[in-house]
């Protein structure tokens, strides 16, 4: 005889007791065990079949008498039972992904704010400043090699801007599509970081735009991991499209790392990956991840095109 | 009904079911107001130890609906914002708990005093 009950023990004996006389406080217990459940972390697929199986003990073991229709109708309430604290937790995970959905809303705007502001913003600075240079370097005449660097300096600095803005939100993303985005990304992250960037593309048309932007922004968080925290040195980035579906796969070789504990902790590059899980998920799409400590790490993204012709005649806008 | 133990929590559950057929709710929804007041009673029993259930039609409209109030005299929830926030206690992370509740209902109110109590009023109208 065991000295401690397992969950499915429990829940056998619940269930049958309910079977053989209805009442709320089998309902109570029913819910109480699918909590238990919940806390323990087990799966709503585990509890069903969990489920299943006492309910074929329950028959095999049971008198002949027993009505089996009663059973069955036993046993569907006390199913939905146990798993309405379930239906509590999905409600809060629809909740969730609505709200990361407008946060990337949200966020993607502000981003478009902050560019307009690098670029158009601090341009107009620069352009006074230039002038301001050009009247003094008028009155300094014997200054006019000094002026000459100050002006080549803020010359470097307007392309940085320049950069930094079309890196946030390209225009070429808008203009051109998201794989010529992708390689005018890469070949700015790569003058930056010196990490070496391919892009092998067999597709060249045009997405619907929330499928582009989504596109555009996991490549730049994946580039990021790479150079950040993985400290790859090289980066390859396939497109293709396969029946119906996009598929994209970004490998590094990099450090790689333990994507359960990864998960778990929450950690920053977790966040990262969540963040390119949540946009997939606004697009219909799925991520799977191949990564251990010391092996690189590979994404591959797969998003269906089923609603949607590809072609560049269609406009975004 | 007084909250006081795992019977008074069956006996509201059952009085909230009986409630809904006799307005002829679904039996998800059902299951549903049950599920709710399960976990208000919870917190009754885990935070206060002893409260009140009050379940009954909702007074003064055209709609059908339930009204679900429970409170109790407890030491309170001194940041309310905070405990409807999801993961704020190990039940909120999974989504159970108050915001678990204010999901499963159609309205949501609370009302809470440091050292004074708690009041938490759900409704939930027939479909």
């Amino acid at each position: 005889m065991k000295l401690e009950t397992s969950f499915e023990d429990d829940y056998r004996s619940a269930l049958s007791e309910y079977a053989e006389r209805s009442g709320e406080a089998g309902l109570g217990r029913a819910y109480e065990l699918g909590r238990k459940a919940m806390t323990e972390r087990k799966g709503l697929v585990e509890i069903v079949a969990i489920h299943h199986q006492a309910l074929q003990r329950i028959l095999r073991e049971g008198r002949k008498e027993k009505r089996n229709g009663g059973l069955l109708r036993a046993s569907a309430d006390f199913l939905t039972e146990s798993l309405s604290p379930y239906e509590m937790a999905h409600r809060g995970f629809q909740d969730a992904v609505k709200a990361l959905r407008q946060f990337n809303e949200i966020l993607e705007e502000e981003i478009k704010r902050i560019a307009y502001a690098v670029h158009d913003e601090a341009g107009q600075v620069l352009v006074a400043v230039h002038l301001a240079l050009a009247s003094l370097a008028a009155e300094l005449p014997d200054k006019q090699q000094q002026i000459r660097e100050l002006e080549g300096l803020l010359n470097k600095v307007e392309q940085q801007l320049r950069r930094y803005s079309h890196e946030l939100r390209p225009t070429v993303l808008d203009d051109l599509g998201w794989i010529p985005a992708i390689r005018f990304l890469a070949e700015s992250v790569s003058k930056r970081t010196h990490l070496l960037i391919q892009v092998k593309a067999a597709f060249a048309g045009r997405l619907p735009g929330a499928i582009e932007t989504a596109l555009y922004r996991i490549v730049q968080e994946a580039l990021t991991n790479a150079s950040k925290h993985a400290k790859a040195t090289r980066v390859l980035i396939q497109v293709r499209r396969e029946d119906g579906t996009l598929r994209c796969s970004i490998r590094d070789d990099g450090e790689g790392f333990d994507i359960r504990a990864t998960h778990a902790e929450g950690k920053r590059r977790g966040l990262g990956l969540i963040g390119i899980q949540e946009r997939l998920n606004a697009v219909g799409g799925t991520l799977s991840i191949n990564s251990a400590p010391g092996r690189g790490t590979k994404l591959l993204i797969r998003i269906p095109l089923e609603d949607f012709n590809g072609d560049s005649s269609r406009s975004r806008r | 009904m007084a909250i006081n133990s795992d019977q008074d929590i069956v006996a509201a559950r059952q009085s909230g079911r009986a409630l809904a057929a006799e307005l002829g709710f679904s039996a998800t929804d059902s299951t549903l107001i049950a599920t709710a007041i399960s976990e208000l009673a919870r917190n009754i029993v885990s935070y206060a130890r002893k409260g009140e259930i009050t379940v009954k039609t909702i007074p003064g409209s055209s709609r059908q609906g339930i009204l679900v109030i429970a409170s109790d005299d407890g030491p309170g929830i001194p940041d309310v914002l905070q405990a409807m926030r999801d993961g704020f206690s190990t039940s909120g992370s999974l989504g159970l708990g108050l915001p678990g509740v204010r999901r499963l209902m159609d309205e949501f109110q609370i009302a809470s005093q440091p050292g004074r109590g708690t009041t938490v009023t759900v409704k939930k109208w027939k479909q």
